[in-house]
């Protein structure tokens, strides 16, 4: 008589424990997880960034290769003057744009919102709270699922609360928070809309033809975005996922490494790069002629990823001499060049 | 045995064999008129070993001598039938040809062609000394060692927009 009841509920509690893990009886998958559904949320924080007014202390704490970086801004956002950042303690006064490195990227562009839903998947994650204040999260997820970054939007109409970037080990490696925030009551209605931005590479197939070396991406999903010759006789090109930013300067000549204080000497994959420690991240090597300068607020792995896929080659010799002045007996003589 | 008869010469000269030697000196012992033939071809020939031999004339000799300058290439010969087989760059004569292959030294005759040719080799070389020299005035010096301003450039990081339209770093006074 005991054996039976026994057996009985045994069975029971198999059958239930199947029903439970069973996937016809799992919560059902949100089918607006494969949708960016908080791009919208991160364009509406972006054009509050520039239009709305509002007042605070930033906290912005960087984790590079050998350790974390941190500082203290005082913003504010005028409308129609635009965004104010003093670095404290006792830092000058700059006028920054809000979709800049140096404006936390608190307003970018739409283009650079295209962007970023073309190389993440940017999906609302419920309310939360920042900077003391009701906030909606927006998590940005690779395509293998992993967080790349978390958005803190202020529920009030207010721009970004908080922003966190994390590598590709889940390692928060950078992040931008509002302390405080004294947000101007009056909502512009009618202020201007976002941004909407776009490539700067008008200059590339000339710069392509005097022999310049342009790759249009490096990994990290990084996309070329800008590309010019600064007045001072550099090579600018700017990379972005639509979350970070990489820039890399390249100079004509040899590099002087003796000159490189502070900067200490690795040996990757053969090759010699300085680099030192800051927020930015900095590293510098000379390829074929020319000195690279890398300054990012990427994660370090994306970096380091980037900086190699660049070029590294020997000093130049003399065929390189020859080479140079064959391509510019042919770019003279050339009549459309 | 028989006179000697026109082995008389044979013997002076010494042209005969041992056997043939023997059986005609073994006659002369006994033959007085071919002895007396014997020594008279032998006067004979020491008579005409011992004359000088002829005078060469002068114009020949000079002759002789301007064949020996250099001067222009030889013609080429005239075949009645072409001939393309070569070996070593001397024509094979074949069944067609008639007249045989040009084997005459060619040492002098093919000196301008050697000048002519080191000529040419002079030009190419000059010609391609000044394109490489002109290639490496044209190439420029490497620019001297760098140190990048590191400093500027990171302020045109920090405050360019990505697709922000002009990506050029604008620096704005403060207010």
């Amino acid at each position: 008589m005991i054996r039976l009841p026994a057996a009985l509920i045994l069975a029971v509690l198999m059958l239930l424990g199947l029903v439970a893990g069973s996937p016809a009886y799992a919560s059902p998958p949100d089918e607006a997880e494969n949708d960016d559904t908080g791009l919208h949320l991160l364009r509406e924080a972006a054009i509050a960034g520039r239009n709305r007014g509002y007042a605070g202390t930033r906290h912005v704490t960087v984790w590079g290769r050998s350790g974390a970086f941190s500082s203290v801004l005082r913003v504010r956002n005028v409308p129609g003057q635009g965004l104010f950042v003093r670095t404290e303690p006792s830092g000058p006064i700059r006028r920054v744009d809000p979709g800049s490195p140096a404006g936390s990227m608190a307003a970018p562009s739409e283009a650079m919102l295209e962007v970023l839903a073309r190389n993440y998947r940017v999906v609302e994650a419920g309310g939360e709270h920042a900077c003391g204040r009701p906030a909606r999260l927006v998590r940005v997820l690779r395509a293998d699922g992993t967080l790349a970054a978390r958005y803190w939007l202020d529920e009030a109409g207010g721009p970004v609360l908080r922003r966190e970037l994390l590598d590709g080990h889940g390692r928060v490696v950078h992040t931008e928070a509002l302390l405080d925030l004294v947000l101007d009551p009056a909502r512009r209605v009618a202020g201007p809309a976002l941004v909407a931005g776009g490539s700067d590479v008008g200059e590339a197939p000339r710069l392509l033809s005097m022999g310049w070396r342009l790759p249009t991406a490096l990994p990290g999903r990084l996309e070329l975005f800008a590309v010019h010759v600064l007045p001072t006789g550099y090579l600018y090109l700017g990379y972005s996922d639509g979350l970070s930013v990489v820039s890399v300067f390249v100079q004509s000549g040899v590099l002087d490494g003796e000159q490189l204080r502070g900067w200490h000497a690795q040996q990757r994959d053969g090759h010699t790069i300085w680099m030192r420690n800051s927020a930015e991240q900095e590293t510098i090597w000379a390829s074929g002629g020319h000195v690279y300068t890398v300054l990012a607020d990427a994660p370090a792995d994306t970096v380091d990823a980037a900086v190699a896929a660049l070029p590294h080659e020997p000093v130049p010799t003399l065929w390189n001499r020859l080479g140079r002045g064959a391509h510019r007996l042919l770019s003279w003589a050339n009549p459309f060049g | 045995m028989s006179h000697l008869g026109e082995r008389v010469s044979a013997l002076v000269d010494g042209e005969l064999n041992h056997h043939e030697r023997d059986r005609a000196l073994s006659h002369l012992a006994f033959c007085a008129s071919c002895r007396a033939e014997v020594d008279a071809v032998r006067a004979l020939k020491n008579r005409l070993r011992s004359l000088d031999g002829p005078a060469m004339p002068a114009d020949l000799t000079m002759s002789l001598l301007r064949m020996g300058d250099p001067g222009d290439p030889l013609p080429p010969r005239e075949r009645p039938f072409p001939s393309s087989r070569t070996f070593g760059g001397a024509p094979i004569p074949s069944m067609h040809s008639v007249a045989p292959p040009d084997n005459r030294p060619r040492g002098r005759a093919a000196g301008p062609r050697r000048t002519r040719r080191v000529g040419y080799v002079a030009v190419g070389v000059a010609s391609a000394a000044v394109a490489i020299g002109t290639l490496f005035v044209v190439g420029g010096p490497e620019p001297g060692p760098r140190v990048p301003p590191v400093d500027m450039f990171a302020n045109q990081h920090s405050n360019t927009a990505p697709y922000g339209g002009s990506a050029r770093p604008s620096f704005s006074p403060t207010p």
